[in-house]
């Protein structure tokens, strides 16, 4: 392809410098947030479950473990609500609730992950039954709509509803997992460690 | 391109998950075996593991037959009935017990219930099934299991190795698989797997990992406690 050198310029990025970023700006989050959920799915539901993984000590099973360390993250996931409340103003909060909203959301998330790595692992993206089905969907759209959230905080002037709309499905998919196999768990197995 | 505080917190959850991934990868062997023990060990300590995470002041240590707690020790205990008929197991931890009777074809029973101070357990199960039993030294259950229509009397000892009580849950090529082992001390397998709730003999597993080939897709039974 050759150019001409005497084209008229054009300025870039091109016109209606609204419009271009805009839609990458949505665009691009929504698009990694389905390859993350469709790539755990897929691996979940391709890989062979180990049936183990590595427990901890102290711990008498890897469901307890994996149980406790959903509820710290679901503790946590109770922080972010209560303190994005507080970054929004709808709730009195000191100047540090941001920074608290920030590392309590880490925190969660960090925790959640082995969780995770466990499930994938050894359990694998499994249907038998509709608690295991929605926990299985749950667990992928998870990690989806965080790394989306994630994305979304890098970009500005986003439309004001946005986030607290994705970081309210980012705890709703969170409460409904926990809900799904930590409290199942106890109470199946009995509050044990 | 504003703030990397997301972006580096995605990093670090990304990093977790692989090494988690790699850590499973590489020690699978090992920790497969880990993960059989706690509840099948028949070592004289077999709450050990469970007992490093409760608090000092909650004794739960079974194995040491103190006359506070619990006489029964903790383990599985695993044999057949008087009649040669089924085979028994039961896993005993702290105050819980959860029991399976099968007979290897089509009459198989879970029960569940707690273990009383006095070394005495009552079990109970669907459609009226019934297990009463009561520890005899340390390394014995005697008692009488009802199920279905039939009584078993049985006598069944712990047992050391990581032999003991496995259960499965599936699906295969659309089928609900459910399937109950007892491995019993000389390495037989009595099982029942049911299709869809329809009892047939069961494939064996390997004891060591609980893995097991059902129409020709490979499950992974897990130890059964309470």
């Amino acid at each position: 392809m050759t150019v001409d050198p005497n084209a008229a310029t054009q300025s870039w990025p091109p016109p209606e410098p609204e419009r271009r970023p805009g839609a990458a700006r949505y665009l691009i989050p929504a698009l990694v947030a389905a390859a993350v959920a469709v790539a755990l799915g897929v691996y979940g539901k391709v890989h062979d479950p180990a049936g183990t993984a590595f427990n901890l000590a102290g711990f008498s099973s890897t469901g307890a473990v994996k149980s406790w360390l959903a509820t710290v993250a679901f503790f946590f996931a109770l922080v972010q609500l209560v303190s994005a409340l507080m970054v929004y103003g709808k709730l009195p909060g000191p100047r540090w609730s941001a920074t608290a909203h920030r590392w309590s959301g880490r925190v969660a998330f960090l925790v959640a992950v082995p969780v995770a790595v466990h499930c994938l692992y050894a359990l694998g993206f499994q249907s038998y039954e509709s608690r295991v089905l929605w926990h299985s969907l749950l667990g992928c759209f998870f990690f989806g709509v965080f790394s989306a959230k994630m994305l979304l905080l890098r970009s500005e002037r986003l439309p004001g509803w946005l986030l607290p709309i994705v970081g309210g499905l980012v705890f709703s998919a969170l409460t409904i997992l926990w809900l799904t196999s930590a409290l199942w768990f106890f109470r199946t197995f009995g509050v044990t460690t | 391109m504003k703030r990397s505080g997301p972006l580096l917190t995605l990093l670090a959850g990304l990093l977790v998950g692989l090494f988690m991934l790699s850590l499973n990868a590489t020690t699978g062997e090992k920790s497969t075996s880990s993960y059989v023990k706690p509840p099948s060990s028949g070592n004289p300590s077999p709450s050990t593991k469970a007992s490093p995470g409760t608090p000092p002041a909650r004794t739960s240590a079974p194995a040491n037959p103190s006359p506070a707690r619990t006489p029964v020790p903790g383990g599985v205990y695993t044999g057949r009935t008087d009649d040669d008929s089924s085979a028994v197991a039961i896993t005993v931890r702290d105050d819980k017990a959860i029991a399976y009777v099968c007979d290897g074809h089509n009459i198989e029973s879970w029960l569940q219930g707690d273990v009383k101070d006095d070394g005495s357990l009552r079990l109970t199960g669907k459609g009226g099934a019934s297990l009463d039993g009561k520890v005899k030294g340390t390394k014995e259950i005697r008692g009488t299991a009802h199920v279905g229509s039939g009584s078993y009397a049985f006598t069944i000892g712990r047992t050391n190795k990581s032999s003991g009580l496995y259960r499965a849950n599936s699906t295969v090529a659309g089928a609900r698989i459910e399937g109950g082992w007892i491995v019993l001390p000389d390495g037989e397998q009595v099982g029942i797997l049911k299709r869809d709730g329809k009892p047939s003999p069961a494939p064996e597993i390997d004891p060591e990992t609980g893995a097991v080939t059902v129409d020709g897709q490979q499950l992974t039974a897990r130890p059964v406690t309470p």
